[in-house]
């Protein structure tokens, strides 16, 4: 008899989810993860008394999120205290015109007609157009597994009012968003958005079009920390029995005639299992942990022919003073074609660029306890960074780049930043690599567009291996915190059904 | 006859795909790239 029924290889949210859910199915479940601290990318850390989150810094889509925890007898609700952020961002736009978008479709909508009257009467058409997919995505396709052709058939059986959305995904998210706003500065405050699907607007696919709307169902910041997600699924799965064991790193699969047998770990012990839930980097798992020999050689070309999505640099900023921001989120935008220029003759090419644009999450406005007590905490994801730098490496170019990135916020954005940091950590591509295992610092494991995507992304009951099932990014719907902890339930749907 | 009909044919993908804007070549573009691959990440 193997040592347990399911093992899962990290505790992201989606390894988490699974290994929760197939707790309560009755099973024996161990968690195992590498690093220190739960949730992968969805994680909190401690630095000189500020409280920082490690990636994601909201919740969106949260009713999918909900769905996990009420297949685990609960709600998301009473597992996780969360704060509703509006609005959904304050955007500063490259000329310095600043937009605000409401929760509130209609206030939005004002605030639009206020920069281009004309254009308000696109974001009225753009919002019922997006609504509409957004329902039937969200239970047709984000919580149906998409392993075969079989199953896309039953997805689009099942929701057919999907096929109405068919021009999206043969489009660019920049023709979505073109179709319906004519004014270059309201399509500059919705552009940024397209890096949520780790590409820019001219290459990324027209669905992800949706989450600009998508946010207006609400966002949430989860009080003490995105890592009370993580935290509150790991407590759930608890109550059945799954065991979480931290600083315990995975070397290699066992399988054997094909099939996953269980895992040796770093110091050579070997646990045996029925199962296991991989909430790795698809290609870390399927080239090194298993090994190409395992593998047949079209599955070997597939796996190998992924690339890694994009990685961005994190700047966590412990301050001394209250920061003249608007709210939770700033998004420090650049038009639409700049951003294209960026991704193709900047990004791309191993530069970084020294003009800063992303997200400023003032985390500490919404929950005072991440700071001491006159202090706040801002963490700004700023552009994509690439994983090699040219001519230089981030170890180097650190320190000069912290200073660089304060400095240049300070004189354009946040007025009096400079004098007022005490705690500054920027998280590089390297050190995200280093912290999450996570190759060239990914933060979606694999390139997200439609030749990477549904039934071309490693599938979630793997087709090559027996026993093995893949949760998190590099699995379908891919990442995002919603959409890895998806990836769980749609896992441990498919065991039920299989094993 | 088939050959013609097949040189047309291309000729006339090359002509639609130069007449497009620089942004949607660049998306075509990028999913041309990735295709040989499709076969082969469907059974990954």
């Amino acid at each position: 008899m193997a040592d347990y029924d399911v093992i899962v290889i990290g505790a992201g949210c989606g390894g988490l989810s699974a290994g929760a859910l197939l707790a309560r199915q009755g099973r024996r479940v161990l968690v195992v993860e590498q690093s220190g601290m739960i949730g992968g990318c969805c994680s909190t850390f401690e630095k000189d008394g500020f409280r920082f989150d490690l990636g994601a810094s909201l919740i969106e889509d949260a009713e999918v999120i909900n769905w996990c925890f009420e297949r685990l007898g609960t709600s998301l609700p009473k597992e996780v205290d969360l704060v509703s952020c509006d609005p959904v961002y304050d955007v500063i736009l490259k000329d310095g015109t600043r937009l605000k978008y409401p929760i509130s479709s209609e206030e939005s909508a004002k605030n639009i007609g206020a920069v281009a009257p004309g254009d308000v009467k696109g974001w009225h058409s753009y919002a019922e157009y997006m609504q509409g997919f957004l329902d039937a995505a969200l239970k047709g396709f984000f919580l149906a597994p998409a392993n075969t052709n079989a199953d896309l058939v039953r997805l689009f059986r099942k929701t057919p009012q999907l096929l109405r959305y068919g021009p999206m995904f043969a489009s660019s998210y920049q023709g979505v968003i073109e179709k319906y706003f004519k004014d270059p500065r309201i399509r500059e405050s919705i552009a940024f958005q397209s890096f949520y699907g780790g590409l820019p607007p001219n290459t990324c696919p027209g669905y992800i079009a949706m989450v600009p709307w998508s946010e207006h169902a609400g966002i949430y910041y989860s009080k003490g920390g995105m890592i009370g997600i993580p935290r509150a699924l790991e407590r759930c799965g608890g109550k059945y029995g799954m065991t979480v064991r931290l600083k315990t790193r995975v070397n290699s699969v066992i399988v054997r005639n094909r099939r996953a047998l269980g895992v040796i770990l770093a110091d050579g012990t070997e646990i045996t299992s029925d199962l296991v839930v991989s909430d790795i980097n698809a290609k870390l798992l399927y080239l090194e942990m298993i090994g190409e020999e395992n593998l047949p050689w079209l599955a070997r070309v597939g796996i190998k022919s992924y690339e890694y999505s994009m990685a961005t640099p994190m700047l966590y900023l412990g301050v001394d003073y209250t920061p003249p921001l608007e709210g939770h989120h700033t998004l420090i935008t650049r038009p639409m074609e700049e951003l294209n220029d960026y991704w193709w003759n900047v990004y791309k090419k191993g530069r970084f660029g020294n003009e800063h644009f992303g997200i400023v999450s003032w985390t500490s406005h919404s929950d005072p306890g991440l700071a001491p007590e006159g202090h706040h905490v801002l963490v700004l994801t700023l552009q994509p960074g690439p994983y090699r730098l040219r001519g230089t490496s981030w170890d180097d170019c650190k320190s000069a780049l912290t200073e660089e990135i304060i400095r240049y916020m300070s004189d354009r954005y946040i007025p009096g930043l400079a004098d007022h940091v005490k705690v500054a950590e920027l998280s590089t591509p390297l050190d995200f690599e280093r912290r999450l295992l996570s190759p060239e610092g990914a933060i979606y494991a694999l390139r997200q567009d439609l030749t990477s995507g549904v039934a071309f992304r490693p599938a979630a009951k793997s087709k090559s291996i027996k026993g093995l099932y893949l949760v998190g990014a590099s699995t379908h719907p891919g990442g995002g915190v919603p959409t890895t902890i998806a990836s769980g339930m749609i896992a441990a749907d498919l065991i039920q059904q299989y094993e | 006859m088939k050959k013609k009909l097949l040189i047309a044919g291309v000729a006339l993908a090359v002509f639609i795909y130069m007449k497009q804007p620089e942004r949607k070549k660049r998306f075509l573009k990028e999913i041309l790239r990735q295709v040989p691959f499709l076969i082969p990440r469907y059974y990954a």
